[in-house]
């Protein structure tokens, strides 16, 4: 009967799924911090060399492309995360206070969530192109002259500027879409009372507004965040697998890109479990990251 | 008496300037949003002559529109094929994927197991990990089955397919959105079927399946808007052309670091990737929007 | 067909192991084609029991019969019973036709003979025009049907139905529980529901059973539980406004209160008692033995309602309910004597009636 407990039924229902995620999800988990204490793994046939605690982690830490990726990595995210949520929060707060053209609006904002990372990388690479390029053109109305920011030999400053306006342009469909749907659910008699008590605007976005969506904003902070720091697609799709401008590769390289780059050297000795101590990094940092804005949000969140 | 009428007038022009600055910030940024599909668009239909002028044409009377770009970009990877693996690719990942996501939600939010709330507590705490962890060994996985082609075997059509498919085909995500929609289902219509002698399978594919329609679409689109994008994976699988996805068919074909690059018809190849994209997009904007805004997703 | 629960009991057991029990040894016999409400203020297991005469709760100790057959063990589509929810619990996506077929489909009747089925059933409830439409295009009432329909159409032996009219707005409710006892009365079928709405139950009902905390307290018709209450409990829960308690005591075989001998007793004589008065158990008399003085009047139509201080409990009030005709004003002091027929006693440990 109902509360009878199902137990073989159950797991038969669970089972595809279960499957699946032990194969594909679970298990590569578990395989990974194996993975990463094996010394010189070698791949293609599948050798090692006894075991070691740090040594793959000193491997990752060593590359030369390490700091590198852990500069832009949290450039990225320090960057494009705060920016992108405040520009998301005023314009949907912006949004929220029309009702004619708010679908229309709305689906316009949503376009950079369906398009693919890859195609728009490119277009958004000639934007910045030197001399065929839409802010270029744009600057030279102001009487700047063209900036090299995507092309060959460009600085890691221009090439980095790039990328964070493609990255925020990118972010903010998502965020637009769930701190909408956040303040639509808002009563409104809150206004109304601030109304009445003819609150000025900017109190009412900072008195009321924003305490009431802090939930939204948190749960928007934290997934940017983790998502930033998994930026790749975006690199890939504005400098191709060269990750950077012709003539300075690699200067645009991420934590996930090193992860991918040990991937693509599977054959030398000790590739995988590189990547393996890239990627446990990563999850680390990640989930340092969130433990700390649970914490901090503890107190500042209100319900 | 006076006073008030003109403290009135005063706050009703101060509320239309209001007004008019909301629509306009709005207005542009909806332009700011648009700009790189325009750009992307206006690119891929010009003539080389019309690229290579400074300062760029903005504005390209229609005229002058060159399709040629689209034909010369089919002539540089095969588009057709890309598409046609992607779509047998989403295909097969999103049948597995409702499939495996149905039952699971089902047992999640219907039936009553041991371990049940443990399970889906280590479920829901294992999507804060990156997938690059994972990466790493399902490569391993799957090169060990075979599926990758070995030194003197090459890969087959059949296990690309196995490949860019079988590691997707289930998502605790969307067994945690199901579960919760299955959720919002009554317990009563549960009960109601079962002093009819309604089978739980039954009652899952008449009764509950048809009521999370909405859901279970949104589910099916995202994941296959999914595969349309997804790059990282398919470039790892995959080494012969003719498997590649559109994402990572597109971005080999245009991988020159340094040298001329055709940025026309590069366009017009962003452009093959990026339109069916779009107008699934305003087909089933209902589904994608609600979906997204309700839950959260990031695709 | 009669139903016997025996020793029926239920324990719920939370997480933390703690014990509830929901439904305690309960012993009701419901003769056959009557309709009998199970009334009850909320917690007071009347649901429980509903849910497993449907057999969609195990019981965890006594049995079940209907008729002979004990049915205790039985899967709830192994025992014939249509099941009414409270939320009507239609199948949202299905049209009236679908969801009042939907289980005769499960017994694999035919699906002409299915069709016939379904549109009797429709007919009988009244809701014949509207079988292509979707639940959410339904009234309230109209649900209500649709629900009582689909719990009929495989003809079932017992309809249960839990709190049938609690969704349904106040004039829909009237319409409705008398076309629950139309139906009733025109299939004959044994009927049971839950309510915690003592005027629906006594409105409908061929008998109730009165539920409290997992036990049952009263089981009979209506007006003699109402008029012979065996426990404070039954008192209390039954009448509106509900009936007036006094602390008084019984000497030498009469009743004090407020300092007056109001009614004489065979009870044995104690110290100190519930005196529970109906409101329209006073009579305004001369010759009363309670002087009372009045605070408040309502006057509402036939009925004058009076309220007045505890004089012993300046806190409390009670109410009185007296004919109209009584020219009564604030202030007064009026004399009362009390009728014989509306006055209990009960005990204060036990709660049981005394006399």
């Amino acid at each position: 009967m109902l509360e009878e407990k199902n137990n073989l039924k159950a797991w038969l229902y669970l089972s595809p799924a279960l499957v699946l995620l032990a194969v594909f999800t679970f298990y590569p988990l578990f395989n990974a911090f194996y993975l990463v204490f094996l010394k010189d793994f070698n791949y293609l046939l599948r050798e090692f060399d006894g075991y070691t605690l740090l040594g793959n982690f000193s491997y990752v830490v060593r590359n030369p492309n390490f700091k590198q990726a852990m500069i832009n990595t949290f450039f990225i995210v320090f960057v494009s995360v705060p920016v992108s949520v405040m520009i998301a929060l005023f314009v949907s707060v912006a949004l929220n206070s029309i009702k004619k053209l708010q679908g229309f609006f709305q689906t316009i904002y949503f376009l950079p969530y369906v398009t693919n990372a890859i195609a728009v990388g490119m277009a958004f690479a000639f934007i910045f192109h030197q001399d065929y390029g839409l802010i270029n053109t744009f600057l030279g109305w102001f009487n700047v002259n063209p900036i090299n920011w995507v092309g060959t030999g460009a600085s890691w400053g221009n090439a980095m500027f790039s990328l964070l306006v493609y990255t925020i342009w990118g972010g903010l469909a998502f965020k637009i879409m769930i701190f909408l749907s956040g303040l639509q659910s808002i009563d409104k008699q809150y206004y109304d009372a601030a109304r009445v008590d003819s609150t000025p605007r900017r109190r009412v976005f900072t008195k009321i507004t924003v305490p009431l969506l802090s939930p939204m904003i948190l749960y928007i902070v934290i997934t940017s965040f983790i998502g930033a720091f998994k930026a790749y697609a975006t690199v890939v799709g504005m400098f191709g697998v060269g990750l950077g401008p012709a003539g300075n590769p690699k200067s645009m390289i991420t934590m996930v890109a090193l992860v991918y780059d040990a991937l693509e050297h599977t054959g030398s000795i000790g590739a995988i479990s590189e990547a393996a101590a890239a990627s446990i990094i990563l999850f680390s940092i990640t989930l340092l990251f969130t433990i700390i804005q649970m914490w901090v949000s503890k107190k500042r969140v209100h319900y | 008496m006076e006073n008030s009428i003109k403290i009135d007038k005063v706050s009703r022009r101060n509320k239309i300037i209001a007004k008019v600055f909301v629509y306009f910030f709005l207005v542009l940024f909806a332009v700011i949003i648009l700009i790189p599909f325009y750009w992307m668009v206006l690119t891929s239909v010009k003539s080389m002559q019309d690229l290579t002028v400074t300062p760029p044409i903005l504005f390209l009377p229609f005229d002058r529109w060159r399709l040629d770009n689209f034909q010369s970009a089919l002539n540089a990877a095969p588009y057709l094929i890309f598409m046609r693996n992607t779509v047998i690719v989403s295909f097969l990942s999103t049948v597995g994927t409702i499939f495996t996501t149905i039952f699971a939600a089902f047992a999640f939010s219907r039936l009553n197991f041991k371990g049940r709330d443990t399970l889906f507590m280590i479920l829901l705490s294992s999507m804060m990990i990156p997938g690059e962890m994972f990466v790493i060994t399902n490569f391993i996985t799957v090169s060990d089955l075979g599926w990758l082609g070995s030194n003197n075997v090459s890969q087959t059509y059949g296990d690309a397919l196995k490949a860019l498919s079988l590691p997707f085909m289930t998502s605790i995500f969307y067994i945690f959105f199901l579960r919760q929609t299955f959720r919002q289902i009554p317990n009563e219509l549960y009960y109601a079927a079962k002093v009819d002698g309604t089978s739980d399978f039954k009652y899952l594919w008449r009764i509950m399946v048809p009521i999370a329609k909405p859901t279970i679409i949104t589910i099916i689109i995202l994941n296959a808007m999914g595969t349309w994008n997804a790059y990282i994976w398919p470039n790892l699988v995959t080494d012969n052309v003719n498997f590649r996805l559109v994402t990572n068919g597109l971005r080999t074909a245009y991988n020159q670091l340094s040298g001329q690059v055709i940025y026309n018809e590069q366009m017009a190849a962003a452009l093959i990737v990026t339109l069916p994209l779009l107008i699934v997009f305003f087909l089933l904007k209902k589904y994608i929007m609600r979906g997204v805004s309700r839950s959260g997703i990031k695709g | 067909m009669e139903i016997k629960l025996q020793n029926l009991t239920k324990v719920f057991q939370a997480k933390d192991k703690t014990e509830t029990i929901a439904v305690n040894s309960l012993d009701i016999t419901i003769p056959a084609g009557k309709l009998i409400g199970l009334l009850g203020p909320s917690g007071c297991g009347k649901s429980t029991t509903l849910y497993m005469i449907a057999g969609l709760l195990k019981p965890t100790e006594g049995k079940i019969f209907f008729g002979d057959e004990d049915v205790t063990e039985k899967a709830p589509e192994d025992r014939g019973i249509g099941l009414v929810f409270q939320n009507y619990a239609l199948y949202p996506h299905m049209t009236v036709r679908q969801n009042i077929m939907f289980p005769l489909e499960n017994l694999k009747v035919p699906k002409a003979e299915a069709m016939v089925r379904a549109q009797e059933m429709a007919d009988l409830v009244g809701i014949g025009e509207l079988m292509d439409r979707k639940p959410k295009q339904l009234s309230g009432g109209q649900q209500q049907r649709v629900a009582i329909a689909r719990a009929l159409v495989k003809k079932p032996r017992v309809l249960l139905l839990d709190e049938p009219l609690s969704n349904l707005d106040a004039r829909l409710r009237l319409q409705t529980r008398e076309e629950i006892k139309r139906i009733q009365r025109e299939t004959g079928i044994t009927t049971i529901f839950v309510t915690h709405d003592q005027e629906e139950a006594m409105s409908i009902s061929d008998e109730i059973v009165l539920m409290e905390v997992g036990f049952k307290r009263q089981v009979g018709i209506p007006q003699d539980v109402y008029d012979m209450p065996e426990n404070l409990f039954s008192a209390k829960f039954l009448g509106t406004p509900p009936i007036n308690l006094f602390e008084g005591s019984i000497k030498e075989g009469k009743v004090t209160l407020f300092g007056g001998v109001i009614e004489k007793t065979k009870a044995k004589d104690i110290e100190s008692c519930w005196i529970g008065i109906r409101p329209e158990g006073f009579l305004v008399d001369k010759e009363g033995p309670l002087e009372l003085h009045i605070d408040m009047v309502e006057t509402i139509g036939r009925d004058t309602s009076l309220v007045i201080k505890d004089e012993k409990n300046n806190t409390r009030s009670f109410r009185v309910i007296v004919d109209s005709s009584n020219r009564i004003l604030p202030g007064d002091k009026v004399k009362f004597s009390v009728k014989p027929s509306k006055l209990f006693l009960f005990d204060k440990v036990t709660g049981e009636k005394l006399g």
